[in-house]
């Protein structure tokens, strides 16, 4: 069984860890069809990717910087390091149909 | 005078459990302790020795959560210091265990008292504790102590974190999987005798006391009660 | 008596000669000693015939004597395709053979040997399968021949379980490289586990005779035996299997009942080898095994294989075979030796010394069988011409056992599996592993040594590597001077194709020569497809003595060079393991709430929900539908409690919880009042449906959220990773557990909940529908949620789990006068039915959206944003697909459908129906279902396809269908 190191709790089984999806900036206002990019569409990059894990036992989420190719795991973090500020989101244009 | 867990509106999640081995109950807390699990205490004192299994879930305990925490009790009075997963030892015989830099979680000694967790809890309102927030440790979690020297050997049939004593030093705490439950697991040796305590989810505590149990048969390990623990910690 | 075969003590490493067991073997008794296999056992009587081959049927015995083989599958107790080799008797154990039609020694089905032509290899995908239709009937046939062991469903359920274990290091193989490695690294400081498959440490060195002198391997185990358990810091596991190795040096062990689960940091491999066959017809019958079984038999049993052997051999390991069965009183007709120009050694003079015809150039051409076709009678020897070929001349030498020595082949499983590269080295004619990771060392004939001083001190270095690998200060790198190449076997072919057939590669599956030559002619070429399509490797024995014969056949039948010879991959369990290992004590956490025992005092038949136990209705299954009916009609006409403890509870704090709210759920709850509760509704990113609840608001910074039983985890998971983004000043903790709740409900619910309440004003005018307060009740700590899932007057009281009971207790000791009775889910669902609630994942699924459940008056249009709002536009703005309605059926006389049968209009699919049932208070079969949006208006009709391709209609009802106006909520 893979190790990961939980930048909490060190290294542990992958088993208590659940996978959270590749790190993508949330689009605010973006058009539709950005919306269904951010919804919809992975990398799924061969290569390193930087994506979201959770050790439930301790509710914690944070990144990790993983090589999907040598199954390598570069770096874990906590999510501070990429999410520094308040985000608060504009109120969408109008639509047609409300 | 013995009690029963009926007496009180408080109970613990395995009363009936420990009603079947025959426990002796007396208050703590405003419910029924099992002092006994139905065997002398200078028995159930040296089956602790070896391996045993004991309720603690009428002890006292608390927590706070959020991103002034370690601020918060700093304003009143209590220093915990910044290393995560480790347990302090208070001045009062409570237990802080740092969970997170931004969560504490407070054990009572064996007598069920936490003077610290009764001023904190009488401190904090929303107004003067924003930022910092009371977590209901007595009802999410059942509380269990296992102790004895095969204690660490039992836990490596039901936790994938090295809890060996020789690997995890007295103090120290694990948040991880214990038989696929979430759960903490803190070293507080009590005297010379190995000990850990348990907290797991209240709603599996039948569950996770029968997977006590059964993981306990192999080194001849049973039940204790309260008062075999507190002998333990006399010394 | 233990056996005319059995030799006098020393002889007989595992076997205590002072306890004698008996046991039975196809319902005869045999006496054996402690220590026995029943293979050793039954060979100590002359019995030679164990099983019955898996195709022909033919007589097989003892090949390995190592467990390595499928050649003594029997049935041992309750336990099917136990190896005879391996199952240690104990004191009145029923053996019974397996694979047989009518007896063991009179096998009616052996008969199919003589049909082989008619069963090339792939015949099962050939001969069988057209015309079609007969196919079925081949297939029992077939199954029925085939099959191993016949499992007795009567078998009591064993215990198994499982424990983790920590070390540094792993050793695998107690033989004398794996001694060694351990000795080293434990030397160095590390945590070494020391593990074995069998009783005793020492491997080779326990059987295997090194050198000319006897006693000299005995002499080497002591002393290094002796170290190791003098090593505290080293483990012993002996009767261990290490099943594979997995990412991150993570081993699954099993040992009696129990899978260990070992992390380190490294491994040395030291599994040794498997002794090879030499190929050539009726390889196959019993009394023809490997020289290193012989030895096994003598050494470690004390069993004479034996009267007269002919030894075959490809190596000088042949020689130290031939001279242990000399000492064990068996007479050696002749050593065959393969080779044509073997080199003269200490064992070769030995063997000349003592008059012992060495035959070189040469090969056994055939193995006679004896009376009935079954144990060897003699061997009929030739001289090789070329390679793969001999005279058809021979010379006939009689024996009762052919001991061969056809090479060795690595056990090297786990180094394959920890990303090693198998390659053929067709100089030493063998199977090597290179590419390891650096935490990962091989030592020993895994690695190709066999010379005992080499092997030795290149265990040592193992463990030196292995220390350094993980991080150790190993010191320096210990000196190596044996020759590592002297006595290695190199014999590229020994594979002599015979034109009777017969010529087994492979024993498990009965393949010979021409199986494998045919399906490389058929094109399976690849060494993958080869296996695929002739099954060969594919049996219980996992080519462990066919891979090698196979590579090499596959490589010359391709034309070609010996270099390119493949292996398949080597998955694990590399041996056999038990489904109680798998499945044993496979932890499954139950929760229940703090009023269980009281739902099963009271009858409760409890059903799964999620991760919790929740009583379905109460009393007899017999009644289930009274049962229910009596329930529903209860809390419309007096009061019912229903147990919600079950629903996630999350308290967000902070001065931003309002504005956390307004992002995850769609609804407005920046201005909603202190004090009040509003419904929840989460959307995900899609814009789909994804969990609902109740939220109360307590303090400006202060919300109280319910979340669906099932959905509890995923919310609070959601909320977490929502602010781990936001950064908003909002805390959430989850709750679930340390609340236990009860929803009263009913007429009456007020009166009883006044009698157990002093400090909340319940009236109507001071504690309106939708208030929520804090207080106690029975003296307990409650919040009181005034809400409606079903309908009625009712309040949802929220208290500290472990005073749950105490409340139960409390409220139905207060509302006995009103007859006050618990209600289940089942109850629930057709009371909300009534209501036109719906359940999120019953009435939703994994693509409705807001707009078909019409549930868009729970979405506050007018804020900047909430979780999946773009999407929920987005689809806002496109034509409806389907919509939820609710609906009676036209016909009441028609038969009802059920959950999930479809709506259709004509043969399009267009809905499905999410909830149905008979409602007590009406009188009459009500339900929800998604229709066409064309269909959804009040009174029209549409279609419902039920069972058997029936179609029911179903007319479309305004909801709710009790109660329109909510009066009953409102009293």
């Amino acid at each position: 069984m893979k190790i990961m190191v939980c930048p909490l709790n060190g290294p542990r089984n992958i088993s208590e860890f659940i996978y959270g999806g590749e790190v993508k900036a949330h689009p605010d206002r973006g058009s539709d069809a950005e919306w269904a990019d951010y919804v919809f569409f992975e990398e799924n990059a061969a290569g390193v990717v930087r994506e979201w894990w959770y050790h439930a036992p301790t509710a914690y989420w944070f990144i990790a910087e993983r090589n999907t190719v040598t199954e390598e795991i570069i770096r874990t973090y906590d999510a501070k390091e990429l999410f520094k500020e308040r985000v608060d989101f504009a109120p969408p244009p109008e639509r047609g149909d409300g | 005078m013995a009690v029963a867990p009926t007496d009180f509106r408080r109970r613990s999640p395995v009363y009936r459990e420990l009603e079947a081995l025959g426990a002796e109950f007396a208050e703590v807390n405003g419910s029924a302790a099992a002092i006994s699990c139905g065997r002398e205490v200078a028995a159930e004192t040296e089956q602790a020795r070896t391996l045993g299994l004991c309720d603690l879930s009428a002890l006292r305990r608390g927590g706070f959560k959020g991103w002034r925490t370690s601020e918060w009790l700093r304003e009143e009075g209590v220093e915990v210091d910044d290393e995560s997963n480790r347990a302090y030892p208070q001045t009062d015989g409570s237990l802080i265990a740092r969970l997170s830099p931004g969560e504490v979680l407070i054990l009572g000694d064996l007598s069920g008292a936490s003077a610290i967790l009764e001023k904190l809890m009488a401190a904090w309102n929303m107004a003067a504790g924003e930022g910092t927030y009371p977590v209901p440790r007595a009802d999410t979690n059942c509380c269990f102590g296992v102790t004895g020297r095969f204690a660490g050997a039992m836990f490596a049939k039901l936790c994938g974190v090295d809890l060996r004593p020789e690997k995890f030093a007295n103090r120290l705490v694990a948040q991880t999987s214990i038989a696929r439950l979430n759960g903490i697991v803190i070293r507080a040796d009590l005297g010379e005798t190995l000990s850990y305590t348990l907290l797991t989810d209240s709603a599996s505590a039948s569950y996770m006391w029968g997977c006590l149990i059964d993981a306990a048969d192999e080194f001849a390990g049973a039940p204790v009660g309260l008062d075999a623990l507190r002998k333990l910690a006399e010394r | 008596m233990s056996g005319a075969y059995r030799l006098p003590g020393p002889a007989g490493l595992l076997i205590d000669r002072e306890t004698p067991v008996d046991f039975r073997f196809e319902g005869v008794r045999y006496a054996a000693f402690a220590g026995d296999t029943v293979a050793s056992a039954l060979a100590a009587h002359g019995v030679r015939t164990l099983s019955r081959s898996f195709k022909y049927h033919r007589p097989r015995g003892i090949l390995s004597m190592a467990g390595h083989d499928a050649n003594t599958l029997v049935t041992a107790g309750y336990m099917v395709n136990a190896r005879a080799e391996k199952v240690v008797v104990s004191a009145g154990l029923e053996v019974r053979a397996q694979n047989y039609v009518g007896s063991l020694e009179r096998d009616w089905a052996a008969l199919l040997g003589r049909l082989g032509r008619f069963l090339p290899v792939g015949f099962y995908y050939k001969a069988f399968y057209s015309p079609k239709f007969l196919w079925p009937y081949w297939e029992r046939l077939i199954r029925n021949l085939a099959g191993l062991g016949r499992v007795d469903l009567e078998t009591p359920q064993g215990y198994f379980d499982k424990e983790y274990l920590f070390h540094d290091l792993i050793v695998v193989g107690g033989g004398p490289a794996g001694l060694s490695a351990a000795l080293r690294a434990a030397k160095a400081g590390a945590e070494v586990v020391l593990v074995d498959e069998n009783p005793v440490l020492g491997g080779s060195l326990n059987y295997a005779r090194f050198g000319a002198e006897e006693g000299r391997a005995a002499k080497m185990r002591e002393k290094l035996v002796a170290e190791v358990e003098a090593q505290a810091n080293i483990r012993v596991m002996t009767s261990t299997f290490c099943q594979g190795w997995f990412i991150d040096n993570w081993f699954p062990l099993v040992r009696g009942n129990r899978l260990y689960k070992l992390r380190t940091k490294g491994a040395v491999v030291a599994t040794g080898s498997y002794e090879q066959a030499i190929v050539f017809r009726n390889n196959d019958l019993p009394g023809v095994m490997f020289g290193s079984a012989a030895q096994r038999l003598i050494k470690l049993y004390g069993v004479k294989p034996g009267e007269r052997a002919v030894v075959a051999t490809a190596a000088d390991d042949g020689y130290g075979v031939a001279l242990d069965l000399l000492e064990a009183g068996v007479e050696v007709a002749c050593v065959v030796d393969l080779r044509a120009d073997p080199p003269e050694t200490e064992r070769t003079r030995a063997l000349t010394h003592r008059h012992v015809p060495i035959l070189v150039n040469a090969t056994i051409r055939e193995a006679v069988p004896g009376p009935q076709g079954k144990n060897v009678s003699g061997a009929r020897i030739a001289k090789i011409t070329e390679e793969g070929r001999s005279t058809a001349e021979t010379d006939r030498f009689n024996c009762d056992l052919i001991a061969m020595v056809g090479g060795y082949h690595p056990q090297m499983s786990l180094l394959t599996q920890a990303g090693g590269r198998a390659r053929y080295d067709p100089e030493g004619a063998i199977f090597r592993v290179d590419d390891l990771p650096e935490s990962v060392v091989a030592a020993g004939s895994v690695n190709g040594s066999f010379a005992l001083d080499a092997v030795i001190e290149e265990g040592s270095v193992a463990g030196w590597k292995a220390a350094k690998a993980i991080g150790l200060e190993a010191g320096r790198k210990p000196i190596e001077k044996a020759d590592r190449k002297a006595p290695a076997p190199d014999y590229p072919w020994p594979i002599f194709p015979h034109p009777g057939g017969k010529d087994f590669v492979d024993f498990d599956e009965d393949l010979e020569v021409k199986d494998v030559l045919n399906a490389i002619a058929e094109g399976y070429e690849h060494i993958e497809l080869q296996k695929r399509f002739s099954t060969l490797g594919m049996g219980p024995s996992q080519g462990r003595h066919s891979h090698l014969p196979a590579a090499r056949l596959n490589a010359r039948g391709r034309g070609a060079l010996l270099d390119e010879a493949a292996i398949t991959t080597l998955r694990w369990p590399i041996s056999q393991i038990k489904i109680g290992h798998l499945a044993g004590r496979i932890f499954e956490p139950v929760r229940t709430t703090a009023i269980h025992h009281r739902h099963i005092e009271r009858g409760a038949k409890m059903m799964v929900a999620g991760p919790w136990l929740r009583p379905e209705y109460y009393g007899p299954p017999a009644t289930r539908t009274e049962n229910i009916r009596k329930e529903v009609l209860n809390v419309r006409n007096n009061v019912g409690v229903i147990d919600v403890s079950t629903l996630g509870g999350l308290e967000v704090q902070g001065p931003d919880a309002a504005e956390f709210m307004n992002r995850m759920y769609t609804f407005a709850y920046l201005k909603q009042p202190i004090g009040r509760s509003r419904y929840v509704m989460m959307t995900d990113l899609g814009g789909v449906v994804a969990d609902d609840g109740v939220t109360a608001r307590f303090h400006k910074d202060h919300y109280y959220v319910t979340a669906t039983t099932s959905g509890a985890d995923a919310v609070y998971q959601t909320m977490l990773w929502y602010n781990a983004q936001w950064r908003l000043k909002v805390n959430v903790i989850n709750v679930t557990a340390s609340h236990a709740a009860l929803n009263i409900a009913g007429p009456k619910s007020r009166e009883v909940l006044a009698k157990v309440c002093g400090d909340i004003d319940l009236s109507k005018e001071a504690y309106p529908y939708m208030d929520v307060r804090e207080g106690h009740i029975a003296d307990i700590p409650a919040r009181l949620l005034r809400i409606g899932f079903v309908g009625e007057l009712g309040y949802e009281i929220h208290v500290p789990s472990g005073e749950g009971e105490a409340l139960w207790d409390a409220l139905f000791e207060a509302g006995a006068e009103f007859g006050i009775m618990p209600f289940g889910i089942e109850a629930q669902r057709l009371l909300r039915l009534e209501k036109g609630h719906i359940i999120i994942s019953q009435d939703t699924d994994g693509l409705t959206t807001p707009q078909e459940a019409d549930m868009t008056w729970a979405i506050a249009k007018k804020k900047p944003f909430y979780v999946g709002r773009q999407s929920v536009d987005i689809q806002a703005a496109k034509p409806l697909k389907r919509k939820l309605i609710g609906f009676e059926l036209a016909n009441e006389k028609e038969p009802a459908p059920l959950e999930c049968h479809l709506t259709v209009r004509g043969e399009e699919i267009v809905g499905r129906v999410t909830s149905i049932g008979h409602s007590p208070t009406l009188g009459k079969t009500i339900g929800l279902a998604y229709v066409a949006p064309d269909q959804a208006e009040p009174g029209q009709l549409f279609e419902i396809k039920i069972e058997k391709g029936r179609i029911v209609k179903g007319r479309v009802v305004k909801l709710p269908f009790y109660d329109p106006d909510g009066a009953r909520q409102e009293l």
